[in-house]
């Protein structure tokens, strides 16, 4: 389910070192309330994990580009806050549907993961 | 795509750079924390190229395969708003298609692969010829230097088949076996079906393995794996079964069924027949090969018999010319059936095409491209033949079970041809050319007219595109005259087959009934001349024998004997390979109705004395027919020369004795003999210890209704005699004539079909033409023209139509029947008789398929034709 590449980029940083799983996820999660840009999903994702995850810009688009490709992501253009020209994207019934699956699986995932930790 | 991309970049990187500033950093340094931020921006650049490229070629794709969708739809309404047009469209040249294949997988088959293993088209038989043209066998010591020395050929095999009695219940059947070198399957290039080929150990230390046929495993084991390990008994000998052989298997240039028992080939054992077979180094041609062969024959210290010349014989080159001749014209004949197809569609599509010329026309007014136009007709055009070729292949497979049902003796290996993959291409690029080609018209002419000339004519009803009319004629009369030849051809053959029917055969095969009889475990001479004597008398009180003697049915004598003859008595000695003999009662001619032409019949006294060699040798005193005395007297003196059966290479002093030639009799004819094996006869007396007895019967009863009567009279006498299946005469002149019967019932069929085709067309022509002139036939009717003036206006173009394709096919065929001459039987390829029947017949038809147009135009009510516009 999650494969073992690495974020692309050259960001040294550790907490970039996320699995692609987890990043389509996290965009999906960021999206899932309301049409969001590329600049305001990388802030909320910033915000949420308290500046624990910094995602390179590059990768995150190239992450849209491929939900968008799964058809899980539509787009839209649109005006930001500050009038600027941006492209929102929101979810699809089927990104909905991956949202909630990959939710299910993910906690599965880190239950696991734990029960191993905590008994070793 | 890309354009979009870098909007977005930029406006992302602007709020980068806002959120940088809003936190005090100078622009320069917001802008260079916002890069930093986006990660490689070299890699995202390539990045997206490639993205926008693919997706630029997804959509375009999308689009061609919109389009392609629309017009396969568009193609299907069309379809569906004139079914009749549609069925008959795709029947046609389903019809045609069909038949075309399932000819060329026989072709195929027999001509271009005759060899179906990957090795087939390198293997060649070597084969020795003297300057009449009479095979010899080729010796040990050549086949050794060629093995050694051979260049253009990679490796040998030999093969020698044979049938094997299995007994049951009295009665004999035989299973067909082979004995091969363990490189066999090697040099054919194929694997065993199961378990393993012989080790050339095996081979050399004489090992009793066997591998056993394909179809016998499938028989008799239900294609089981533990036929491994279990034994055959051959000979009185036990053999274990190592191996299955692949489907199919067969020994080449042997017209016999596969073989079920497979064996090696004894060491030092002379290979009989069908002999030596080589595998022909890749690139290698068969000329070059026999050149190099016969420089190595010629180059050793003893070359044997002067004269001879090597051949490597391909598989294509055992076909019989007949055989060969049938199958091109067949396949000439199905090509024209396909021909006749195509003309038929193309000119439904030409006639479609003109009464589309509104809808045309509108669509070119709303903007709709020429090509756009072409691409529609011709994707109607393309599906149409595609229909037509899957349908196609359903005729062909059908076909091909027709075929292989119906397949003459002689063509026994026609039972596995089946719908080869190169065919299947065949047909489909047949298919997807004749949509091209008969799309290709209706296009054009969519797509050269203009809006202006499309709506203009469309104001009048009047004559149908002067070219249209001209060329859907000219397609008419091609197809009337092309149907013409095929049906004089095969009536050519109908005559032909009847005369056959009368041929005078060289005996009478009405009543004859042979059975052939073991007389079963070793007995001595005497035993075995009281055995016979005896069945002679028991059979003599079968109710309707009237004769009997000993002998098999003419014509199916042993075969392959090789014959040596002492010329002019000087003690040289000529040998000729391959022809029959017969062993034979004194009595034998009389009673299968040979005559004799010269000398006369020895008697038994006279051979029963000097008879001391083996039971195949020939008696002291022989009598041969008139070809092979002429053949090897051609200046007469056959009475009096003498001739024995060549020495057993491998055995020492195993020279035979001369035989004297005391009579010549009449040859056979049989429609279905070939091969001098056949025609070619030597008939001994039968040697008083030989175990196998054909006892030749003539009864007043017809068919083979008196084989059973026969059989219990035989095993009366003493029921450890074994009986094989009786051969009645009847049956045996039936089967000879099957090749032709195959060759007729073919080619009349296509004929037929082609006649259906071109009637259906001319048919379509005048109905459509009926229907285009409706408004001038209202007219001239309302004008007072009598019913026949209008019937003669309708009539009368169908008919000059089907002149013009009389005469243009009578000129065709009469070019063209003489390359049926070798088929032919007592009929002139010239026929007058055949040619005026088939005009005749073709004049009605047209006659009749003009005749229900000519009713419709009598019924045009010219208020109503006057008021369609």
């Amino acid at each position: 389910m999650f494969s073992t590449n690495l974020v692309e980029g050259d960001m040294p940083r550790d907490t970039n070192d996320l699995l692609h799983g987890t990043l389509d996820l996290l965009v999906l999660k960021a999206i899932s309330w309301q049409p969001t840009h590329g600049y305001g999903i990388s802030k909320w994702i910033e915000q949420r994990t308290q500046d624990e995850l910094q995602i390179v810009d590059s990768a995150l688009y190239k992450c849209l580009h491929r939900l968008e490709d799964r058809r899980a992501i539509a787009t839209e253009w649109g005006l930001s806050d500050n009038n600027r020209r941006a492209k929102y994207y929101s979810l699809t019934a089927r990104g909905r549907q991956m949202l909630r699956a990959e939710t299910a699986t993910w906690q599965r995932y880190v239950a696991a993961v734990s029960g191993v930790l905590e008994t070793a | 795509m890309l354009r979009e991309l870098d909007d977005e970049m930029q406006s992302h990187l602007e709020m980068r750079i806002d959120e940088f500033r809003a936190l005090g950093l100078s622009e320069a340094e917001a802008g260079a924390e916002a890069l930093r931020r986006f990660g490689d921006t070299d890699e995202f650049r390539a990045y997206a190229a490639r993205r926008a490229a693919r997706q630029t070629r997804l959509h375009g794709a999308r689009e061609w395969l919109g389009e392609l969708l629309q017009d396969i739809h568009f193609a299907r309404r069309q379809f569906q708003k004139a079914p009749g047009f549609t069925l008959i469209a795709v029947l046609t040249l389903a019809l045609g298609i069909g038949a075309n294949t399932a000819i060329f997988s026989v072709v195929h088959r027999l001509l271009l692969a005759p060899l179906p293993y990957p090795n087939g088209n390198r293997i060649v038989m070597p084969m020795q010829e003297d300057a009449r043209g009479l095979r010899a066998s080729v010796d040990s010591q050549v086949i050794h230097a060629w093995q050694a020395r051979g260049q253009s050929i990679d490796m040998m095999a030999g093969a020698s088949i044979g049938n094997f009695d299995v007994r049951a219940d009295g009665t004999v059947d035989s299973l067909p076996f082979a004995l091969v070198t363990s490189n066999y399957l090697q040099v054919l290039g194929v694997q065993p079906a199961l378990g393993r080929a012989f080790t050339p150990e095996e081979e050399r230390s004489g090992e009793l393995v066997a591998m056993i046929g394909y179809e016998l495993w499938q028989r008799a084991h239900g294609g089981r794996d533990n036929v491994l390990g279990s034994t055959v008994r051959f000979d009185e000998k036990t053999y274990t079964v190592v191996g299955v052989t692949p489907r199919g298997l067969g020994v080449p240039m042997s017209q016999d069924a596969p073989p079920d028992i497979w064996m090696p080939l004894p060491k030092g054992a002379g290979v009989g027949t069908p002999g030596v077979f080589a595998r022909l180094r890749r690139g290698v041609s068969a000329e070059d090969a026999s050149r190099e062969l016969q420089a190595i024959a010629a180059s050793l210290p003893d070359p044997g018999q002067p004269g001879l010349h090597v051949r490597a014989m391909r598989a294509q080159d055992f076909l019989d010319a007949r055989e060969a001749r049938m199958v091109q014209v067949l396949f000439v004949a199905v090509g024209a059936l396909l021909l006749i197809a195509c003309a038929n569609v193309a000119n439904l599509l030409l006639a479609r095409a003109w009464t589309r010329r509104r809808e045309f026309a509108v669509r070119v007014a709303l903007g709709a491209g020429r090509w756009r136009l072409a691409r529609q007709v011709l994707t109607e055009s393309v599906l149409l033949a595609l229909a037509g070729g899957i349908l196609g292949v359903v005729v062909a497979w059908q076909t091909l079970r027709i075929i292989i049902a119906l397949r003459p003796p002689a063509l026994e290996h026609l039972a596995d041809v089946h719908i080869e993959p190169a065919v299947l291409l065949w047909s489909a690029v047949i298919s997807v050319t004749t949509g091209i080609l008969f799309g290709c018209a209706p296009a054009l002419y969519a797509g050269a007219r203009t809006v202006g000339e499309a709506l203009r004519s469309e104001t009048r009803t009047g004559s149908a595109g002067v070219v249209s009319r001209w060329a859907r004629s000219a397609l008419i009369v091609l197809e009337i005259a092309m149907s013409l030849v095929l049906l004089v051809g095969a009536g050519l053959l109908v005559r032909s087959f009847v005369e056959l029917q009368r041929m005078p055969l060289g005996f009478e095969p009405r009543g004859l009934v042979a059975v052939e009889v073991i007389l079963g475990l070793p007995r001595n001479r005497d035993r075995r001349l009281a055995l016979r004597d005896a069945i002679m008398e028991r059979l003599r009180s079968v109710p309707g024998v009237t004769r009997i003697a000993v002998g098999m049915i003419p014509g199916k004598g042993y075969m392959g004997g090789g014959l040596e003859t002492e010329s002019d008595g000087v003690g040289a000695v000529t040998r000729a390979q391959a022809l029959g003999t017969s062993f034979i009662s004194p009595n034998y001619f009389h009673v299968a109705g040979i005559a004799v032409l010269e000398g006369h019949v020895p008697d038994s006294s006279a051979s029963t004395e000097a008879w001391k060699t083996g039971r195949m040798a020939l008696s002291p005193q022989v009598v041969v027919n008139r070809d092979l005395a002429r053949r090897l007297w051609p200046n007469g003196g056959a009475i009096g020369s003498r001739v024995r059966t060549p020495a057993d290479p491998d055995e020492k002093n195993s020279v035979k004795p001369w035989a004297t030639v005391v009579g010549v009799v009449d040859d056979i004819h049989m429609p279905g003999l070939r091969g001098e094996a056949r025609t070619l006869q030597v008939y001994s007396l039968i040697h008083p210890r030989l175990g196998d007895v054909v006892f030749l019967v003539r009864t007043s009863i017809p068919g083979t209704a008196a084989a059973p009567a026969i059989h219990r009279a035989i095993t009366s006498i003493d029921r450890s005699l074994l009986v094989r299946p009786a051969l009645s005469g009847e049956v045996y002149l039936h089967d000879s004539l099957a090749p032709t019967r195959f060759a007729m019932a073919l080619l009349t069929a296509f004929a037929i079909i082609a006649l259906l085709l071109s009637a259906a067309g001319l048919y379509g022509v005048i109905a459509y033409s009926v229907t285009q002139r409706t408004r001038e036939i209202g007219v001239r009717v309302a004008l007072g023209a009598e019913p026949n003036a209008v019937r003669r206006l309708v009539m009368g173009r169908a008919l000059r139509l089907a002149a013009a394709g009389i005469l243009a096919g009578s000129v065709a065929a009469a070019a063209s029947t003489r390359v049926l001459a070798s088929l032919l039987y007592g009929v002139s390829p010239a026929d007058p008789l055949t040619f005026s029947m088939i005009a005749l017949l073709v004049a009605t038809i047209a006659l009749l398929a003009s005749y229900v147009p000519a009713r419709r135009a009598l019924r045009i009510d010219p208020i109503e034709a006057l008021r369609a516009d």
